[in-house]
């Protein structure tokens, strides 16, 4: 399958839930420490190759992108300098971005769409806030603040349009009702920072975690005294998780050790496959919603891989 | 610059972490009871599993009192009935019955419990199995159906217990491994409860002044307990006969008190007894448990199928612990099981309300209430088993109807119950049970320090 070279260190990556062929992938300059910032808008095409269909440039780097739920021109992107920046895949990128909203006061690391009522977005920030938005008003709608550190993650619930998770490096994962004032809920999930989570597409109980002590956990938030499953394999911290839309029992897995990971958390034997194309870090990953198995990365190697899961992403 | 070396700072925290203190006050709680819960205060959810109904038989001494006659069997039966008649439940619902039975050969005590489940009306498509965790087994078939109902096994289950020591004493039959000899732990296993008791004295310095005061105390709270009626609502009277042992005269009876209870029982009187395991030291008959016949039944569903019945919820059962301890000293097993099954309740020891302890030797007994540091008040309020005796397999489905109708004479401000127990070889047991749905959510109110659940505006 094919590769995209992008001319900065890849940051994230999403697969369209409109167009089983599109990506976007987000990309900062200097591994976003400093410099500018882009997202590239790809299309898998018939010959297996990959086009970009259009790039947008930004004056940080891009620390998360999403497609809208509703739109399928419509990509937020989670900017460095704090932005939240809004483009219309259908307009040239002169009129873009449409929107851009400015109130986190540091590094906005994650955007997530959500995927129930379709109408709002949610950015996790260094500034310790998770910020809920729609794209129809210009200010946030809420700002929650509890988190004591750096949010890496707030992923909503794929079945409660209310309802999200976030993680932070406060080693505490919180759950949220956006119709209540505060947390419903608050466990320590790990000792360390914790990077990434993603809630079970199959069972709305189930979130995972994934922290810089290494490992993942699945929880059930019912009852978080244990872990559902520890999943160790990874070397270094795990930078990202996702939940397979097509099966509930796997997840993927990025992180500093530069591999991409596929795990099965109901069997012993967790780790399904390991991924070892990436020369860098890899920090983002992705599974395809349409195509099942279809699989996206990129890393700090400036390289985007999309592949079948089971073949090997360099064969091309 | 400043913020490229912030970056660079958060990003290397990635790679080079050091283990965060920031929320070291956060500690997930357990379950969803209690005030440190982290969310629903009142947690009644349909996957609960509670009890809605306890009985247990009189207990009587053995050999010389009122079941000396009776076979277990007997026993057993009517607490089964009891519960099907007071439920109006149809007995084919039940998915099991698990009876916690001790002293009897195992294949044969199995079939006569499934003979008890006959004379008791159930029909035979309901299953049944006994358990034995030594004095615990009681308290361990009512776990195991809660685990059972948990497990989504069956949504109706009996956890029982039974024994008849009259039929069955306590004896070691066969030959003993030689092999024990170099095993200190598995030599200790051997070790007559007795001696266990005065190790736990010894080690532990509980005098025999606190033990027979101990002994006097229990006889006085079961004797009260007996004259005020309170054991009316769990006992479960058993019609059966008694051969007067002068006249072989065989006589109909109904038994319906425990027949050890001594409420004159002295410390001087006490004082007088001759110890029995060991000459300098301080267990006697008087300060240990009593041996004797009964049984007892709980019965326990998902909480959402007792809400379809209209059944009230005596308790919710919480959690449950079996550890292990030095079987040199096996009775302090409820200092070491008690937190646990607290600690997995979510809950600290000073949210329990109630404590039924069970008193296999005072030596123990006072020594875990010493070591826990246990509010006098809370414990054995009726008594213990150094006067209502200690039926081995029954003794912990006895302490479940003897705890859940106390929780519910004191009402809303009795929410949480411990029951716990010493075992043979060295183990110990403890369930938390809650009185759920009736709970007055603010009656239960404690002081909140910062009052961070009140809206904006109120602020």
């Amino acid at each position: 399958m094919p590769s995209f070279k992008t001319p900065f260190n890849g940051s994230a990556v999403k697969f369209s839930p409109y167009y089983e062929t599109r990506l976007a992938v987000g990309t900062a300059q200097n591994f976003g420490i400093v410099g500018n910032g882009a997202v590239h808008v790809l299309d898998l095409t018939p010959g297996a190759a990959i086009a970009q269909v259009v790039a947008f440039n930004t004056n940080d780097g891009v620390y998360d992108v999403a497609f809208a739920e509703d739109n399928d021109n419509l990509l937020v992107a989670a900017v460095a300098d704090g932005s939240v920046k809004l483009w219309d895949v259908a307009r040239p990128p002169s009129a873009n971005p449409i929107v851009s909203l400015q109130e986190h006061t540091q590094e906005v690391q994650a955007v997530d769409y959500n995927p129930v009522r379709k109408d709002s977005f949610l950015t996790a920030s260094w500034d310790d806030t998770v910020k809920l938005w729609t794209i129809d008003r210009p200010a946030s709608i809420r700002t929650f603040k509890e988190h004591t550190y750096c949010v890496y993650s707030a992923v909503w619930n794929p079945r409660h349009a209310d309802v999200f998770a976030s993680v932070s490096g406060d080693v505490t994962v919180r759950i949220w009702d956006v119709r209540e004032p505060q947390s419903t809920m608050v466990f320590p999930a790990h000792e360390m920072e914790i990077l990434s989570c993603d809630w079970n597409k199959y069972d709305d109980c189930m979130v995972a975690t994934a922290s810089v002590d290494r490992s993942i956990k699945v929880w059930d938030v019912r009852s978080f005294r244990v872990p559902v499953a520890v999943l160790n394999g990874h070397g270094f911290p795990v930078k990202k998780i996702k939940f397979s839309p097509h099966q509930r029992n796997m997840i993927l897995s990025c992180s500093y050790d530069m591999t991409v990971c596929m795990w099965n958390y109901q069997i012993e034997d967790a780790l399904v496959w390991r991924y070892d194309h990436h020369t860098e870090f890899a920090v983002g990953i992705d599974m395809n919603p349409f195509v099942e198995g279809l699989i996206a990365s990129c890393g700090w190697d400036e390289l985007v891989y999309v592949w079948q899961h089971g073949t090997d992403p360099r064969a091309f | 610059m400043e913020k490229a070396i912030q970056r660079q700072k958060i990003l290397l925290q990635h790679l080079r972490p050091v283990s965060s203190s920031a929320s070291s006050d956060i500690s997930a709680s357990i379950c969803l009871a209690g005030d440190s819960a982290a969310y629903h205060r009142n947690a009644c959810f349909g996957d609960d599993v509670v009890s809605v109904a306890a009985y247990r038989t009189p207990l009587c001494k053995s050999k010389r009192g009122g079941f000396k006659d009776t076979h277990a069997d007997d026993l057993l039966s009517p607490v089964l009935k009891a519960l099907i008649d007071t439920s109006k439940i149809n007995p084919s619902e039940v998915g099991d019955i698990v009876v916690g039975t001790v002293l009897a050969p195992g294949s044969q005590r199995a079939s006569e419990c499934r003979m008890a489940a006959f004379y008791a009306g159930f029909p035979e498509t309901v299953p049944i199995r006994t358990v034995n965790r030594q004095c615990s087994s009681g308290l361990q078939a009512v776990a195991d159906v809660a685990a059972a109902i948990k497990a989504g096994f069956y949504d109706i289950g009996i956890g029982a217990g039974l024994e008849s020591m009259t039929v069955n004493p306590m004896a070691w039959e066969g030959s003993i491994n030689p092999k024990v000899k170099d095993f200190q732990k598995a030599r200790d296993c051997l070790l007559p409860m007795g001696i266990t008791s005065e190790n736990v004295a010894h080690r532990f310095g509980v005098t025999r002044q606190e033990q027979d005061q101990a002994a006097v105390l229990s006889h006085k709270k079961a004797a009260a307990a007996t004259a005020s009626g309170k054991f009316k609502d769990e006992i479960i009277p058993v019609a059966t006969k008694i051969i007067d042992p002068k006249t072989q005269v065989e006589k109909n009876v109904v038994i319906s008190v425990d027949d050890g209870i001594r409420p004159n029982t002295s410390l001087s009187d006490l004082a007088k007894l001759k110890t029995v395991f060991k000459k300098d030291g301080t267990t006697t008959a008087g300060n240990s448990s009593q041996v004797s016949d009964g049984a007892g039944a709980v019965l326990l569903m998902r909480r959402s199928v007792a809400e379809q019945k209209g059944l009230p919820v005596l308790g919710v059962f919480r959690s449950f612990a079996a550890v292990g301890v030095d079987p040199a000293v096996m009775g302090v097993g409820p200092a070491v099981a008690i937190p646990a099954a607290v600690k997995a309740a979510g809950l600290e020891l000073n949210d329990v309300d109630l404590f039924e302890i069970n008193e296999a030797f005072a030596s123990q007994y006072v020594y875990c209430c010493k070591q826990l540091e246990l509010d006098p008040e809370k414990v054995n309020v009726n008594g213990g088993a150094m006067a209502i005796g200690h039926p081995l397999g029954a003794t912990g489905a006895r302490c479940v109807a003897t705890l859940l109708h106390e929780m519910k004479r004191r009402g809303k401000d009795c929410r949480f119950g411990v029951i716990s127990m010493c075992i043979g070889t060295g183990m110990g047991a403890a369930a938390v049970f809650e009185r759920g749905d009736i709970v007055d959510t603010l009656s239960n109110a404690r002081r909140i320090q910062v009052n961070n659940q009140l809206s904006k505006d109120a602020l």
